[in-house]
């Protein structure tokens, strides 16, 4: 793991920072959500990835492929987290400022 | 936090350009990542001895293909590509290189090159044999046709090594190693190769042994030529040493009274057994044609040349064959010389005196029996006998002054009379001999040095 890291720390911070950004957007986006069944059913597919990719069930480069696609999903998950973190306490302190004002 | 929560609903459309990301990121490390991962599995098997390595790397799964020369070695080597980081999977399709029962190795040459075969235990060894065999053998052609296997015995590079190294002292050769039992055949380049590899081979390693040595050493030539124009008999080939030189050049000088022995004999070891005692009846045969050859190759012996009389053609081969060493063959290629025309009694006369000037018959000491040395010299004596065949001649026996006189009287009629002996059985008639002996009562020379006495022993020929 910490190879793959070293290796492809380049996509994979390229991939945090698209979901930073992701959760940035995510907090003051109007559009609709995914429902929570959906989100269960990306979840459970997540998982179904990962248990592959655990047992090393597909071989060659194709299972280079999901692990690297694991990687990027998981940076970039990671990634917006913070992303919306920070942007809710903006919003939240600007809506704070607004009543005050 | 619940509002986080409804945040993470809004986080999908992030996965369009993350998964554009991904095909990017696939694109270009794959084949990078591939190649990185064969390098660092190809340096993790540097150390261990394998033989056909193949490395083939799918994404993160490396394929490995080799023969292992030991279960260690193949477990040793997968570990070690397994430690490699960032290497997946390992699929191991490496094999045990055969075993060999027996281990066989070979190495033959023929007339263009030498060639290494059968097994060899280790790619390593397999090139230092090669090596040995450039090292030992110069500019001949090196065919390595081994092929790897296990189960060779201990120090089975130290004996082939060796094996290698008798090849250069053979001509062709074939050797075999079977487990640890040498088979050798072939021809020796030189005399005395055959003896130097039998040598060479006390020092293969403990538990090796020569199960057949079969080398086979050029024939050991010995010549003799006579040449009647240049008087003299020129002695080429070998001997056995220097104490067996020294005897035949002796034998010769006795036995060509009237030539002068040219010495070109060279001394080498691989003689068969009973060279010498073969060789001076041979150069007896010799010393009884007026001009040819003789030729010793091994254990055979063939004589050529003319001889003095018809008689003396059957006699030289009896008794060439009479006085051979067991196991050595004889050829006799004798014809008669052409008589020589004839003389009236005072030329004959001068030329038995002439004859006896140039040396004395042999008798073996205190006895009538003639030396065998003698045998060219009565040949000469009949043959210039027939020249004048019809001149009646007293043969007169003389000894030295030792002994009492008529000891010394009976051992001279005795010994004219097996001079005549000789000269009958030779053809000539007996009515034209008298045997006579006169003691030691007319010495030319003083009794009282050797010389002197050497002198005093003689025959004389009177021709009437």
């Amino acid at each position: 793991m910490s190879f793959l890291l070293t290796y492809l720390w380049g996509w994979l911070a390229a991939a945090w920072f698209l979901g930073f950004a992701m959760g940035w957007i995510s907090v003051v986006s109007h559009g609709r959500g995914l429902s929570r069944a959906t989100l269960q059913q990306a979840l459970l597919l997540a998982v179904a990835l990962l248990a592959l990719a655990a047992v090393q069930a597909v071989p060659g480069r194709a299972g280079y492929g999901l692990d690297l696609a694991l990687l990027m999903l998981a940076a970039y998950v990671i990634g917006c987290v913070p992303g919306a973190w920070l942007r809710g306490k903006v919003v939240a302190r600007n809506l704070r400022r607004s009543a005050r004002a | 936090m619940r509002r986080f929560f409804q945040w993470t609903h809004k986080w999908w459309p992030g996965l369009v350009p993350l998964a554009v990301l991904w095909v990017a990121a696939l694109w270009s490390t794959t084949a990078p990542l591939e190649r990185e991962l064969a390098a660092r599995a190809g340096q993790a098997l540097e150390g261990n001895v394998l033989d056909q390595t193949q490395l083939g790397v799918s994404g993160r799964d490396l394929t490995f293909a080799a023969a292992a020369f030991s279960r260690e070695g193949r477990q040793s080597a997968v570990a070690a590509i397994e430690a490699v980081p960032g290497i997946r999977l390992v699929i191991d399709e490496s094999r045990l290189v055969p075993e060999a029962r027996p281990f066989v190795w070979t190495v033959e040459r023929d007339v263009v090159r030498v060639t290494l075969g059968g097994n060899a235990p280790l790619p390593a060894i397999r090139a230092r044999l090669v090596e040995t065999a450039r090292a030992s053998l110069g500019e001949v052609e090196i065919a390595d046709h081994m092929r790897l296997a296990r189960g060779a015995p201990a120090r089975f590079d130290a004996a082939a090594s060796l094996l290698i190294e008798q090849v250069a002292k053979l001509k062709d050769a074939r050797i075999s190693l079977s487990d640890t039992a040498v088979k050798l055949s072939g021809m020796a380049r030189e005399l005395g190769g055959r003896e130097a590899i039998a040598a060479a081979l006390k020092g293969l390693p403990p538990g090796y042994s020569v199960a057949a040595n079969v080398i086979q050493a050029p024939p050991y030539v010995f010549q003799a030529n006579k040449d009647p124009v240049a008087d003299t008999v020129t002695l080429t080939g070998n001997v056995p040493d220097d104490t067996a030189k020294d005897h035949i050049i002796a034998a010769a000088g006795r036995k060509f009274f009237n030539e002068k022995v040219v010495d070109q004999l060279r001394t080498s070891i691989g003689a068969p057994a009973g060279f010498v005692a073969a060789a001076i009846p041979a150069l007896e045969a010799l010393s009884r044609v007026s001009t040819g050859s003789l030729v010793i190759s091994d254990r055979e012996i063939t004589v050529t040349g003319d001889a003095l009389y018809a008689a003396a053609v059957t006699d030289i081969r009896l008794n060439l064959l009479s006085h051979l060493p067991k196991d050595w063959r004889a050829k006799t290629e004798i014809t008669v010389r052409p008589a020589v025309g004839p003389v009236d009694a005072t030329v004959c006369q001068d030329l038995l005196m002439q004859l006896m000037g140039k040396a004395a018959i042999r008798f073996e000491s205190g006895d009538a029996t003639i030396d065998r040395d003698s045998a060219g010299l009565l040949d000469r004596v009949v043959e210039t006998a027939m020249r004048c065949p019809s001149a009646p001649i007293d043969v007169i026996g003389h000894t030295d002054a030792e002994g009492e006189e008529p000891a010394n009287q009976l051992l001279s009629e005795r010994r004219a009379q097996a001079v005549v002996d000789y000269l009958v059985k030779a053809g000539l008639p007996p009515e034209r001999f008298t045997a006579l002996g006169a003691g030691s009562l007319r010495p030319v020379a003083s009794n009282a040095t050797v010389e002197g006495r050497a002198q005093n022993r003689r025959i004389e020929f009177v021709v009437r």
